[in-house]
């Protein structure tokens, strides 16, 4: 059992991945840095504004609101929960509660609440897959649904306006030259890590994606670490939606959309596997640092937005397509 | 217990039945023949979509685009009236809807991947191609009077809109219940499997649920955009879920293999008669889409009660992971 748990922790040794094939696992890490630095190279090529300090900034600050849900969203995808589609509603819970309770209850418990009520959405997201399992995809797609009709219903359907300048100093300022909401990404990734490799609870999420029927034979809680997932992924988005409200100083209840396939294509071309089991959060974020950077590329060469989105769609096509195809190399 | 199932078997026509009553109670005038057929020609739309997601559906698979399909060919099918003529644009108009269908049912064949997560990916994909073809503004049609024309009401309540859809459905029962094509669809649903093994092609099958329900999409977006006469991008992005929620109300399981076109008319009317009456009671867009999400989640909850119910004690209810649905087909 322990040696079980530990191969299976020890997500870059021996996984499904490189049970076939050592040069295919290492081609796919490498592939995502060539992938990285080919981005790079052709955006210093197209564009003088690409290696200014202040794009590359910029890059890093749009990366971390979304990185924060990229973080959760990999243990969705580790646990073989498919996706977070509710991830619009968190994020608008999060941004237009933390604005709207300002007034009330002051900025920082405005914002713990915020993000308490995400977490509730995403409680309830894993009631339903977890416990009652019902399809991922559905269940949030009609919670987030749900969700969403609530807090505009809450707010009025009208635009929140941030209320106390200090938290949005504090939102917008620098620690130690850096941006503070790339500090609290960059402690979330790290926290993130540390439980999906280190923890029990990320070894119990890989056993439970990589193989539901084992891992409850092992007596691993499996349902409790499904729903954990999802509460996970919907306390990052709000913590997420309250960091951008909080930046932005307004938040409409549309603030959130697409962001669930900002992160969804991120994680699935870093490479972790759409049916579970498999990934890290580091793999997650290289493939964020692609996407980002291939979106600010886009936008420096004057790329308009539908066809960003229409490359964002193509990357999950390719991404998901060459998961199964080195699956099925792997099962061989 | 027997109750339960017989109340579950014919749960369609109670919910309808319940609806019809409340929503006839709090708007007056509400089962006036004008009103029900308004409710109808809104409900057409959701069901023209709703037919195709049926027969995906019971095949065990499903398709999130149907709403980016639905603003794809209305806009395509708007912009070309004034190139190639109002019939001609038509026919395009819902061709783009089977170029899309088919585009889904290949990937899904041919990567063999989930086709919730790889139509959630072309979904994105339409729906970009639309804001780029319009530059994210809507279009207008060259013909009003045909819209005018498309909005004539026969027989105090049908449209030419709800005729087509009630029609369709009628015919889909038929094709689903008295056909071999259409019980191989149950088959492959059920059990892809033992589908094959006794030689029917499920790969085809669901290549063909791919591009019928594309085609579905198509003509209903062809149809709204005729009706009003424009193609807007926006269009039809709150529909998924409700399309979603009229098919389950109707009786179709999400893990597939089970499911009626009289049940999803069932679910289409209701849906259609919900939306009315809270239009007429002005209920704002977003407490709309509150109702039609609880109503999803709360027909899929009791729908796994059910199925759970049946097994042996001690047995666990099937993982979600086990169901093609969420594998995608035929691994």
């Amino acid at each position: 059992m322990t040696e079980a748990a530990v191969e299976i922790s020890g997500v870059n040794r021996n996984d499904r991945f490189t049970r076939g094939s050592r040069l295919v696992d290492v081609l796919s890490k490498a592939g995502l840095a060539f992938a990285i630095l080919a981005v790079m190279l052709y955006g210093s090529f197209v564009s003088p504004a690409f290696f200014t300090s202040g794009n590359l900034l910029n890059v890093l600050t749009s990366m971390s609101i979304v990185g924060i849900v990229v973080v959760g969203m990999t243990f969705v995808l580790v646990v073989g929960g498919l996706a977070d589609l509710s991830v619009p509603a968190t994020i608008a819970c999060g941004a237009i509660l933390s604005l709207g309770l300002q007034p009330m209850i002051g900025p920082l418990p405005a914002f713990v609440l915020a993000v308490g009520l995400a977490g509730l959405i995403g409680l309830l997201n894993g009631v339903l897959v977890g416990y009652a399992g019902i399809n991922p995809i559905i269940a949030t797609l009609g919670i987030g649904t749900i969700g969403l009709g609530i807090v505009q219903a809450a707010v009025g359907g009208v635009i929140v306006y941030g209320s106390n300048p200090a938290s949005a100093e504090f939102a917008k300022g620098r620690l130690f030259g850096i941006p503070v909401v790339v500090l609290i990404f960059l402690v979330i990734a790290l926290v993130g890590h540390f439980v999906l490799s280190r923890s029990f609870w990320g070894r119990w999420t890989l056993a439970t994606g990589g193989n539901y029927g084992a891992a409850e034979a092992s007596a691993v809680p499996v349902q409790a670490v499904k729903a954990g997932a999802f509460v996970i992924t919907a306390l990052a988005s709000g913590i997420s939606g309250g960091l951008l409200g909080l930046t932005l100083q307004s938040a409409r209840p549309l603030i959130g959309a697409g962001y669930e396939f900002s992160a969804i294509t991120a994680v699935v071309v870093g490479g972790v596997s759409i049916v579970g089991g498999f990934g890290s959060v580091p793999r997650a974020i290289a493939g964020l640092i692609f996407v980002q950077l291939l979106t600010n590329v886009m936008v420096l060469d004057g790329v308009r937005t539908p066809i960003q989105g229409f490359v964002l769609g193509s990357l999950i096509v390719g991404a998901v397509g060459m998961d199964a195809a080195l699956r099925k190399r792997g099962v061989a | 217990m027997r109750f339960l199932s017989l109340a579950s078997q014919h749960r369609v026509v109670i919910i309808l039945g319940l609806t019809l009553i409340v929503s006839a109670l709090m708007v007056p005038g509400y089962l006036s023949a004008s009103t029900l057929g308004l409710g109808l020609d809104r409900a057409a739309t959701i069901g023209l979509i709703a037919i195709g997601l049926t027969v995906l559906l019971i095949s065990g698979q499903i398709d999130l685009s149907g709403g980016a399909v639905f603003a794809l060919a209305g806009i395509v099918s708007v912009i070309l009236q004034r190139e190639i003529g109002i019939l001609p644009a038509t026919i395009v108009g819902v061709l783009v809807g089977t170029l899309a269908g088919a585009i889904n049912g290949m990937l899904v064949v041919g990567l063999k991947v989930n086709s919730l997560v790889l139509t959630l990916a072309t979904m994105l994909i339409f729906r970009s191609l639309a804001h780029w073809i319009t530059n994210s503004q809507p279009v207008t049609g060259a013909d009003i009077m045909l819209s005018l024309a498309l909005a004539k009401i026969y027989l105090d309540v049908f449209t030419a809109r709800s005729a087509l859809f009630i029609v369709l459905i009628v015919v889909l029962h038929f094709w689903l219940t008295r056909t071999i094509p259409g019980r191989n669809v149950f088959a492959v649903g059920s059990n892809p499997a033992a589908a094959k093994e006794s030689g029917i092609a499920s790969d085809r099958i669901v290549f063909l649920g791919f591009v019928f329900a594309g085609t579905l999409a198509g003509l209903a977006g062809v149809l709204q955009s005729l009706v009003t006469n424009t193609g807007s991008p926006v269009f039809g992005s709150e529909l998924t879920v409700a399309v979603i929620a009229a098919v389950v109300v109707g009786g179709t399981r999400l893990e597939g293999g089970k499911g009626s076109a009289l049940g999803t008319l069932g679910g289409v009317l209701t849906i259609g008669s919900l939306t009315i009456a809270m239009e007429f009671q002005s209920v704002p867009a977003y407490v709309q889409q509150v109702v039609s999400g609880l109503i999803l989640i709360l027909l899929v909850v009791l729908d796994r009660a059910v199925t759970t119910k049946g097994r042996a004690p001690g047995t666990r209810p099937a993982l979600v992971r086990d169901n093609p649905i969420t594998q995608g087909g035929n691994i």
